[in-house]
């Protein structure tokens, strides 16, 4: 492994790093190797219900009527979970910050809003009684149109139970960041360039699905045994739910059989618990590998357009970002990682006219949630492929005209934050040693620490 | 639900459960039956496994393969005769899996799975098929279409044994290993004199079933083994062939580049 | 519905359990004998993280309705670990980073013990195909390949030491 050159940090950092850039041993190999890891599932009770969710055909439709008398017949089942069941079915998880409206239901009331969007739940003694029991239960649907394209559902007639198709930001219909004037950017450039980018839903694809274990103990409390990557996110929000104070519920898990931003939504633990509390018996809730791929909350696709008023030198004066991140039927975190993405704007580069308008829209699908990076990744795709088009559009370097538009320390973003502890320039720098390419002396004599008189 | 699982010991005994058992599905190595039942299902509700039944192994006699049924592809694999194959068995699934699935299982799992129908009707292959009273005995390629009746089992395949270097295979997936076909092709050339004197080709990934390209054969037969009239003959598959769209590759992709791996196929370039 | 009594030897042990109409491997493996190093990622035979060893050969847990091989000899990642210390397969995982979640371990490890009981010299693409049935999502292969071949490294030079 290549070591860290810490000499970029020296005025901030401790610069005796004796663990960053060592191979150190990882302390869970033992137990990985000799498969002595435990996961969630590998804690079972005896007494154990399965459940098993009824799932929605549709992308859009009004649920008429549930008829859970066939289930009750299938043999095995014991009891199957309605809305009316929830305490309080009306959640968002990020209420714990302050985010709101509640918008998902936990339980689905008279519609449902995308393809495999739970509809009740079936508990049962044995895992294929449950299954069984799903498939018995007689949902009837009034299919309704869906809307699937971020701009479309802009200005389509709203579709959920209230407000609007998109998130509304203190009253806005968009987080918005306005710096400088634009107009007068680009009236004042050599070069207008304008690109659309876009990206489509990305599946984390952990290999342990989504999973958990709620026992009732013999104290009252409700211990849940999950693999979760979010263990308080998910106790607060359970307790929120369920309508009992946040002692009366412990979380047991860290270890996850992968996660990548996938396993931090609350979904399976505050049903198996409700499940736990109406039956006093362990239930365990557990996705298919198909329910993994369909439910689980992807990473969102995004819809950039991003118009640069570039000068012949370069320096690229005015930049405005149109954004559109598809949250799916709910929120979840999209709201945040929309707000983390206008942030993000203009990237690395410090433009003197920035002008972003970040829309969080409401879609018929899936809904997105977090996943490595989100709010930034698809953002930075879009951003640095648009640096290219620039560089090709000039003529120019592509690593040169990134170092000319290179952000500094002390530099003002366009969000209003002072930048500090910037290193762009020497990542490129460094970037251009390592693939033996010759800056010219101007590139290579420059500093993060300071601009260049 | 699930209510019964069956081990029968022979053949006439699979043929009395079968009868004797509501709604039974046969399973050999079960890679295409236990992911349906694990999900839950409706379409069985009694599995008649014929790991016991005696139907596995493979003879070599006067030149022609006998193959049991429930012969593992691994194994198929593993018998020195059969050797032009294992270029072919090694683009199917796994090791893992290969240590699992059937010889007669591989003729009716879903495209674009079922590689080893396309090598067998490229083969000539035949299969004998058992009702408990009466066996009959169909060429591969028109059995994949018409699948099993009711109570009926497929116990042996057969085929005369190609000669050297006369069989071809590619396989187009989306990874090196353990992909799934877009397109494949086998087919035994017999050229003399640079002519194709005989030729034989079954396609998979192509069509709701593995398929022979009969118009390509056609085309072919009588013509030079060159680039020129491989490639021409190849145009033909288009006759042959009912693509479909799926998540590896589209209806249109598929019907674009069958001509293309053919002609990779029989002349490797 | 008729429970059936099923005897298998697993990991040396001969045990007798009674189990429902389709019960898997897997669920035999994991909620019947408590061995849950074998892992459930798919219940369709796609990830390779239930890989075990049955008669000799690997096999995906998941995939196998366990009425159907009554009598049958089964390994699993627990029949590996010796009394003291590891298998040179865990040493070469341990030691090599091929590991993160640790959820495909299992099946990786025994995996390559299939490879390797066959064939205990394989070229790197032997390799890549022995684990070709096995999904990782977050260690990344190159490292699991590189153990791959240095437990068939270290298991040669065992052999090498004990024929000295």
């Amino acid at each position: 492994m290549e070591k860290i050159d810490t000499s970029f940090f020296s005025k901030e950092r401790e610069a005796d790093l004796f663990v960053v850039g060592e191979s150190v041993q990882r302390a869970d190999a033992r137990g990985h190797v000799t498969g002595q890891t435990q996961f969630y599932e590998d804690v079972t009770f005896p007494n154990t219900l399965h459940l098993k969710m009824v799932r929605s055909p549709h992308h859009h439709a009004l649920i008429k009527n549930i008829d859970v008398e066939p289930a009750m017949k299938v043999p095995g089942v014991v009891r199957v979970l309605t809305h009316k069941d929830v305490p309080n079915n009306w959640y968002t998880i990020l209420k714990l910050i302050g985010v709101g409206p509640d918008d998902e239901p936990v339980l689905p009331e008279d519609r449902v809003l995308f393809k495999g969007e739970q509809v009740c739940a079936v508990l049962a003694e044995t895992e294929q009684a449950a299954l069984e029991g799903a498939r018995r239960v007689v949902v009837d649907y009034e299919e309704l149109p869906p809307v699937f394209d971020v701009e479309e559902a802009m200005t389509s007639k709203p579709f959920k139970q209230a407000g609007t198709n998109y998130f509304v930001y203190e009253g806005h219909n968009c987080r918005r960041i306005r710096f400088g004037d634009v107009d007068k950017g680009f009236a004042e450039a050599d070069h207008i360039i304008e690109h659309r980018y876009e990206s489509s839903p990305i599946e984390h694809a952990p290999t342990e699905t989504t999973g958990c274990t709620a026992k009732p103990e013999g104290s009252g409390r409700v211990t849940v045994y999950s693999n979760t990557q979010a263990l308080y996110f998910t106790l607060d929000n359970m307790a929120l739910i369920l309508g009992v104070p946040f002692n009366k519920l412990r979380l047991v898990g860290g270890t996850v059989g992968g996660g990548f931003g996938g396993k931090v939504d609350v979904i399976v633990e505050p049903i198996a618990a409700l499940g736990a509390m109406l039956t006093n018996r362990p239930v365990k809730y557990a996705y298919s590998r198909a329910e993994e791929m369909q439910v689980s909350s992807p990473r969102a696709a995004e819809r950039l357009y991003i118009k640069d008023g570039v000068m012949k030198d370069g320096r690229i004066v005015a930049r405005k970002i149109t954004l559109y991140v598809d949250a799916g039927a709910y929120c979840r975190h999209s709201t945040y990682g929309t707000t983390k993405a206008a942030a993000h704007m203009p990237g690395p580069y410090s433009i003197p006219n920035v002008h972003v308008d970040a829309y969080c829209v409401y879609t018929n699908r899936t809904p997105s949630s977090a996943m490595r990076g989100f709010g930034v990744t698809i953002g930075d795709f879009a951003l640095e492929s648009q640096m290219d088009q620039v560089a090709r559009h000039l003529g120019m370097d592509p690593m040169e005209l990134r170092l000319i538009n290179a952000y500094r320390d002390g530099d003002t973003k366009a969000h209003r934050k002072t930048v500090d502890g910037a290193a762009l320039v020497e990542v490129i720098q460094a970037a251009a040693r390592q693939t033996g390419k010759e800056l010219a002396p101007r590139f290579a004599a420059m500093s993060s620490y300071q601009r260049e008189a | 639900m699930l209510q019964t699982v069956a081990t029968p010991g022979s053949l006439p005994e699979t043929h009395a459960m079968l009868a004797k058992l509501g709604s039974a599905c046969l399973i050999a190595g079960g890679t295409a039956v236990m992911p349906t039942l694990n999900g839950g299902t409706d379409e069985f509700t009694s599995l008649v496994s014929l790991r016991a039944a005696g139907l596995s192994g493979v003879s070599i006699k006067d030149g022609s393969a006998l193959i049991g049924a429930a012969t593992t592809l691994s194994d198929l694999a593993d018998v020195p005769a059969l050797g032009f194959l294992v270029p072919a068995l090694e683009t199917i699934a796994s090791p893992t899996i290969r240590n699992m699935a059937t010889v007669g299982g591989n003729l009716f799992v879903k495209q674009p799975y079922g590689d080893l129908a396309a090598c067998l009707i490229a083969l000539g292959a035949t299969a004998t098929v058992s009702d408990g009273t009466n066996t009959r005995i169909d060429p591969v390629e028109k059995l994949v279409a018409s699948r099993l009746g009711a109570g009926e089992i497929v116990t042996q395949v057969s085929f005369a044994l190609p000669a050297e270097g006369s069989f071809k295979f590619t396989k187009a997936g989306r990874k090196a290993m353990n992909a799934a076909a877009i397109v494949t092709v086998a087919a035994v050339v017999t050229a003399t004199d640079g002519t194709v004197t005989q030729c034989r080709i079954g396609l998979g990934g192509v069509a709701e079933c593995a398929v022979r390209a009969r118009s390509v054969e056609e085309a072919l037969t009588g013509k030079a083994f060159d680039r020129v009239h491989v490639t021409e003959a190849a145009q033909q598959a288009e006759r042959d062939i009912e693509p479909f769209d799926d998540s590896y590759a589209s209806a249109w992709y598929r019907a674009r580049v069958t001509p293309v791996h053919i002609r990779r196929a029989l002349i490797g370039e | 519905m008729k429970h059936s009594v099923v005897a298998l030897t697993i990991n040396g042990a001969e045990r007798q359990m009674l189990v429902a109409p389709g019960t898997t491997l897997l669920d035999a493996l994991r909620e019947s004998q408590g061995l849950t190093g074998t892992r459930r990622g798919c219940d369709q035979g796609a990830c390779g993280a239930c890989t075990v060893i049955v008669d000799g050969k690997t096999m995906m847990a998941c995939l196998l309705p366990v009425e159907t091989i009554d009598g049958a000899t089964i390994d699993t990642i627990e029949s590996l670990t010796p009394m003291d210390g590891l298998h040179p397969i865990q040493e070469a995982f341990l030691e090599g980073f091929a590991t993160q979640c640790g959820f495909c371990t299992s099946g990786m490890i025994m995996a390559t013990a299939g490879l390797l009981a066959k064939n205990p010299d394989p070229s790197r693409e032997d390799a890549v195909r022995a684990i070709s049935g096995n999904i990782c999502r977050c260690t990344g292969y190159e490292a699991i390949i590189d153990a791959v071949l240095d437990a068939a490294a270290r298991m040669r030079a065992a052999k090498r030491d004990k024929a000295a």
